[in-house]
């Protein structure tokens, strides 16, 4: 076999560090596939751009502190989403339901700490308290970094917290979209490897 | 049984097996190659993505893949899937097994870092008196490396450091920005030398055993590859007490074949090679076959540092990004008393810090991660890992793969050497950002679990005796003469360079050894 047969089928270059980083976003909202025996392509769209997400994992006062604590770590800045127009809140209730056990008490029990926290402070609940409370009882993210998350329950749902509202914002087809129509910059994306059969 | 149409049988597809396949097929010698995965084609494998059209945000399906670090929801179908092949440790030691089952192998995804070991490396308890030496001296592999670097197209810069060894490079000759130029004189003050970066540029920046080794074999006529061929054993005459060849099963149909030839050869990996000795029960009248497992500790991200004059874009042009490579700079002229051998850094500028390191929220964060975007500095520590009798590997007999085939169990961790050895680093690492003038944004000494570098090393190692090694200089067996194991499962020490080049220089060598005796009647 030749040479050139037999590596034609490298279309890129997947060095390690390639495929481990981000590449460029794919900029479809819906996609384009290929039709046999039509003229006209097919458009599909994804779930996200078309339905809402039915909550099952936190409860009622869990996920509407989640949704305050979700806005006040990425709000909208400069016409890029926050994490609301993201559905962050919504996407990690979904991820918290498939996620281990200790992951998920660390939200449940981070949560119900912050409001337990926001009641006796403030006799309120935390998805009502104003934003000069907030910054009081989200004390500990302005702490400094550290590699061990904090001994605290709360302080380390919040640590986590920042992290996958953040990703989850990022990550979503509306920042997507943002990014696409240069209102902000990156939006997740990649070559996906589908499944070896 | 009919007599083999071939003459060598190679299990593994990747650098060490690739080599083997280069180096014997153009030698006129008929080889077969069994891998355990299918070929790829990249461009109908990979498709372009949002993370969002994702089934999970580009988060990863919780749980998939807990061991492989590397591991994105973009590529998670690119590695071995553990339920399929499982592995066990205690639960207090982990280990993180990264595999790959592809045509090429691990050398598909590799991170291209082509370095050359030293006699600090080979001869090493001849310097400071712990473990063994290995059978062979740089002096018998620098051949091997002269010949290995252009086919693999190793760029670099030749900088005459001693534990670093030069090689035949593509020359780098590119500067350096002003940033760096600082790094590097603050590290040169305190005797930490600096080169630049050697990378296997290959062809259109692929490197791999797929598009370097196994072409040329192939071109040969004297190279047949069979892909989704799972080797459970290596037969053994038992009159002759040689190596016949392997019994193995098809990927997907489970079906149980036999193929014969000459000569067997072992490329499938560190401790896939040493799973498929264990569970064929042989090469290991020594007692050593599955011990000494080493690799590279790794801590990425050690010291995240903002570089305050790049702040807010103000950075002119010319004065930061680029990266460079310090070696090993420890305990080599003088003793360090808290720990043994030592470690290298993988350094750069420009980039940007990630979210968790400012102690920000919300708009605030924001407007701090654009003040200091591309004015990072961040290093990786690569340290070597002391290779030890109890580190080791055996067969959980309770636990089975998919196709039947009993499992590995790994034992190992690290010791205080390493531990000792990264807080060294991390405090090196703040101490030349703090003389720079950096911000240092955060620090830490947390290694991954061992196997995170994926240059597990050492389970096969060779020596001088039978008594105490599985190899000998030629990666040949003690027990069994045409049986030839040519990975890094036959490294006596592991150095803090990845080992790439120095497995296809141990395989080469190895080929062109076993070509002449083959030649000679010998095996």
């Amino acid at each position: 076999m030749k040479r050139r047969r037999f590596i034609q089928a490298l279309a890129a270059t997947p060095t390690a560090p390639a495929l481990l980083a981000q590449a460029p976003p794919a900029p479809s909202v819906a996609k384009t596939i290929p039709n046999s025996g039509n003229d006209a392509a097919l458009l599909y769209a994804t779930p996200d751009a078309a339905a809402e997400t039915v909550l099952h994992f936190f409860t009622a006062q869990q996920f509407a502190a989640l949704r305050k604590l979700s806005d006040l770590l990425s709000p909208p800045v400069n016409g890029a989403p926050g994490s609301l127009e993201a559905k962050a809140p919504e996407f990690l209730d979904f991820l918290l339901s498939q996620s281990s056990a200790d992951r998920q008490q660390l939200y449940r029990i981070g949560l119900d700490g912050l409001n337990a926290q926001a009641k006796r402070r403030f006799n309120k609940l935390f998805a009502d308290i104003d934003a000069g409370q907030a910054e009081m009882l989200l004390a500990s993210l302005r702490e400094p970094w550290t590699y061990d998350a904090p001994s605290d329950p709360v302080a380390a749902m919040l640590r986590a917290a920042k992290d996958d509202v953040r990703r989850a914002t990022l990550n979503s087809r509306e920042w997507n979209l943002a990014a696409a129509a240069g209102r902000t910059r990156g939006g997740g994306g990649g070559l996906y490897w589908l499944p070896i059969d | 049984m009919a007599e083999s149409k071939y003459d060598v049988l190679i299990i593994g597809s990747g650098a060490s097996g690739g080599m083997a396949a280069y180096t014997l097929t153009k030698k006129g010698i008929k080889c077969l190659m069994l891998d355990a995965g299918p070929p790829i084609d990249f461009e109908r494998q990979r498709v372009s993505k949002a993370a969002h059209e994702l089934p999970f945000r580009g988060f990863g399906k919780p749980g998939k893949l807990s061991h492989v670090f590397q591991a994105t929801e973009f590529n998670a179908n690119q590695w071995v899937d553990e339920t399929q092949v499982p592995y066990t440790h205690d639960p207090k030691e982990p280990y993180n097994w990264v595999r790959v089952r592809m045509i090429g192998g691990k050398s598909l995804f590799w991170a291209r870092m082509s370095f050359r070991f030293s006699d600090y490396e080979f001869k090493a308890k001849d310097h400071d008196g712990y473990g063994d030496n290995w059978p062979i001296g740089y002096s018998d592999l620098a051949p091997y490396y002269d010949q290995v670097e252009p086919i693999f197209r190793v760029r670099g810069r030749r900088d005459g450091i001693q534990q670093l060894p030069d090689g035949v490079f593509i020359e780098d000759t590119s500067g350096e920005s002003e940033s760096n130029k600082r790094f590097i004189a603050a590290a040169r003050e305190r005797g930490i030398p600096n080169t630049k970066m050697r990378t296997s540029m290959g062809r259109g920046q692929f490197a791999s055993s797929f598009n370097l080794l196994l072409p040329d074999a192939l071109a040969t006529g004297n190279l047949t590859i069979v892909p989704n061929a799972v080797v459970r054993e290596i037969t053994v005459d038992k009159n002759t007490g040689l190596a016949n060849g392997v019994n193995f099963l098809e990927r997907q149909s489970h079906r149980e074949m036999h193929a014969s030839a000459r000569v067997v050869v072992v490329g499938a990996s560190c401790l896939e090679s040493t799973r498929l000795l264990l569970n064929s029960g042989i090469a290991n009248s020594s007692g050593v076959l599955g011990h000494y497992l080493h690799d590279q500790f790794y801590i990425t991200q050690s010291v995240q540092a903002v570089i305050p004059e790049a702040r807010d874009g103000k950075a002119p042009s010319g004065f930061i990004g680029g990266g460079g490579y310090m070696p090993r700079f420890r305990n080599l002229k003088t003793k360090d008393k808290s720990f043994l051998r030592g470690y290298a850094l993988d350094w750069s500028t420009g980039g940007s810090p990630d979210a968790k390191y400012f102690p920000l929220y919300g708009e605030a964060l924001q407007k701090a991660m654009e003040s200091c975007r591309g004015a990072g500095f961040s290093c990786t520590v690569m340290g070597e890992v002391l290779p030890r009798a109890d580190s080791q590997v055996r067969i959980n007999k309770g636990v089975n793969d998919a196709w039947g085939i009993p499992a590995l169990h790994v034992q190992t961790r690290y010791s205080a050497n390493e531990f000792n050895m990264a807080k060294d680093a991390i405090a090196t690492l703040e101490e030349l950002c703090h003389a720079c003038g950096w911000e240092v944004l955060g620090r830490h000494d947390q290694m991954f679990p061992p196997g995170y570098s994926i240059h597990e090393l050492g389970t096969c190692r060779m020596g001088n005796s039978p008594k105490s090694s599985v190899l000998n200089k030629w990666n040949q067996s003690w027990d069994i003469k045409n049986l030839f194991v040519v990975d890094g499962s036959s490294f006596v020490t592991g150095g803090s360079q990845n080992p790439t080049m120095t497995i296809l220089s141990l395989s080469m060598r190895a080929s062109e050894y076993m070509a002449e005796q083959m030649r000679k009647g010998e095996i």
